[in-house]
């Protein structure tokens, strides 16, 4: 009985240990609001976040198993799509917006430009069924990682279960996607006092302070919230942002106010990637706002800024690039598990 | 006759089990039909009084957050409670509630769809599952209720009509939540008669609602109304 009762607790005591050993606190940096993401009902581990990493460059996502989400979302790019005002998917088609930067997706409350999505776990499902982006459904691909040599291992090592559901696979890309914080640019260690502005970026810091920040609010550079920033309605795509999800008229002409956080590395921008170069992005704010029933609030009145002022804002906008985000090993396309996974 | 005696006290343990395992559950059934015929996806079915035919290829709903009540008060209610009901499936649709004590009670409350809690919580398993086919992807949200079918009275691609209710953010709430009284603990049968539905749908302009909107707040009310406690 005694013998049994050891052997039970041992047993006890291994399964508690493994859950809770594996899992991984999410570090906040202390300037840094509390994440949106409820991390209890999904917590992150080190297998849980290989398994994502490995879906997300994957193009076993895809109705052709040839578009990742990487294909949309390169790392050197603040995980956006770079040349293109448009994103592509397969086969070429072309989609009716710019794909957002991905990053700090664990302050976020809502996702897509024009906040379609309300849940990090349920994002990944809107271009993994678009037909223009990757033109698959996820009880599809639950099949193929099923039948796959690599994935049931990997869900068993992440889950403590080889079958595949919907709700693993998209918990677990979103494990991925919470790692991508971008907290490490010159101007976060000018926050921790680790470092100084020069002259220059200093005088850019106190106009962005002045002009932008009520918007792309620090420390993570974006409110959150939606906004009409007086960009003339490009008719080719009548896009109408936030309007397409709430019916609401006021919300019309609104979307999601993006980070600045590696800006210098994530052109093309504006949900239709207008813009190539950040001067013409600060070109529009003081000579290009075409003013509507929803313009915001923050731009009712003109922004008024010298050539030389919007020469400084940018290089202050330049301190927003993190290179240990850009090149960081941990955001690589895994080589080692999809080697892995082709040896027999 | 040791041996025989051995089988039949194992063969009496298991129907004595059984016996109380089926006690201690109330079963919550579902039966759905046409007007006075039973529902069946393989015929041909006559909507008005002319040569309107249809044929129906899905209807699939969820059931969740039900409870049972006694002289008002809530008695008894279900954890976790979230059940995809399939119309179109051979094994019989029939929700198993845990009631060890045998409460008894005299009302069923039920929702028909997802709560708007349950809508902004992330991925879920089991029922809610998006590979279940009742998630929206381009603007996440689960399908509260889905009917699939094809009607000459359409002038679509293929006729075909598709009523795929949902939305969990007012104004376009789609959530309806029904009460019955009944007069039994442990059966509790209900028909959905799909006729009900379809004589208040003009197929001819309604024929796809596939997003929260005014119209889907309105077809989610015909089809809560549609719903029937069978009294035994």
């Amino acid at each position: 009985m005694k013998r049994k009762l050891f052997i039970f607790s041992l047993l006890s005591f291994v399964i508690v240990s493994f859950s809770t050993v594996n899992e991984i606190q999410f570090d906040v940096p202390n300037y840094f609001p509390k994440p949106v993401y409820n991390f209890s009902k999904n917590p992150l581990s080190e297998n849980k976040i290989q398994l994502g990493r490995a879906l997300f460059y994957d193009p076993i996502l895809s109705r052709n198993n040839m578009i990742s989400c990487a294909s949309c979302h390169s790392q050197f790019s603040a995980f956006t799509h770079v040349d293109h005002a448009l994103s592509h998917g397969i086969e070429d088609k072309i989609g009716f917006r710019n794909s957002p930067a991905l990053m700090n997706m664990a302050w976020q409350k809502s996702f897509m430009r024009d906040g379609a999505i309300n849940h990090l776990d349920a994002q990944s499902l809107a271009p993994i069924t678009n037909p223009a982006e990757m033109d698959e459904n996820i009880a599809h691909i639950v099949t193929k990682l099923q039948t796959s040599k690599l994935y049931p291992h990997l869900f068993y090592k992440a889950f403590g279960d080889s079958t595949i559901t919907g709700e693993h696979t998209l918990k677990a890309i979103s494990q991925f996607m919470l790692t991508l914080v971008s907290a490490n640019s010159k101007y976060d260690s000018v926050m921790r006092k680790q470092s100084v502005f020069n002259e220059q970026e200093n005088k850019g810091y106190l106009l962005f302070k002045k002009n932008c920040a009520s918007c792309h609010t620090e420390p993570l550079f974006t409110n959150d919230e939606f906004r009409n920033n007086g960009l003339k309605i490009d008719t080719t795509l009548n896009d109408l942002g936030r309007y397409r999800v709430t019916k609401n008229k006021s919300d019309s002409l609104k979307f999601k106010v993006p980070t600045l956080r590696n800006i210098e590395f994530s052109y093309p921008y504006m949900h239709d990637g207008r813009f190539k170069k950040l001067s013409q992005v600060l070109n529009h704010y003081t000579n290009g706002i075409e003013k509507s029933k929803t313009i915001a609030n923050e731009l009712q009145k003109p922004i008024l800024l010298t050539a030389n002022e919007k020469v400084d804002i940018i290089a202050f906008l330049l301190t927003l690039s993190d290179k240990s985000f850009l090149f960081n090993p941990k955001y690589f396309y895994p080589k080692e598990v999809f080697s892995d996974a082709t040896k027999d | 006759m040791i041996h025989s005696l051995k089988i039949f006290l194992l063969l009496s343990f298991v129907v004595f089990t059984n016996a109380i395992i089926a006690q201690s559950k109330s079963t919550i059934n579902f039966t759905f039909a046409y007007g006075s015929v039973v529902l069946n996806f393989d015929d041909s079915l006559n909507l008005r009084n002319d040569s309107s035919f249809l044929r129906l290829t899905a209807l699939k709903f969820y059931i969740s957050n039900i409870q049972f009540f006694k002289n008002g008060e809530v008695v008894l209610e279900e954890k976790n409670s979230f059940h995809l009901i399939d119309a179109n499936q051979i094994i019989p649709n029939q929700i198993l509630v845990e009631n060890k004590q045998n409460i008894a009670f005299d009302e069923i409350k039920f929702d028909l769809g997802i709560d708007s809690i349950t809508n902004v919580s992330g991925a879920m398993g089991g029922d809610l599952d998006p590979t279940k086919g009742m998630y929206w992807t381009w603007q996440n949200g689960y399908i509260n209720f889905k009917l699939e079918g094809i009607s000459k009275l359409c002038k679509t691609r293929n006729n075909e009509f598709t009523f795929h209710l949902g939305g969990y953010q007012q104004p376009y709430y789609c959530l309806q939540t029904l009460r019955f009284k009944t007069n039994n603990s442990s059966f509790i049968n209900f028909k959905l008669d799909v006729l009900k539905i379809l004589n208040q749908i003009d197929l001819e302009k309604t024929n796809h609602v596939m997003s929260p909107s005014e119209e889907a707040v309105m077809l989610s009310k015909i089809v809560a109304n549609a719903f029937n406690l069978l009294q035994n």
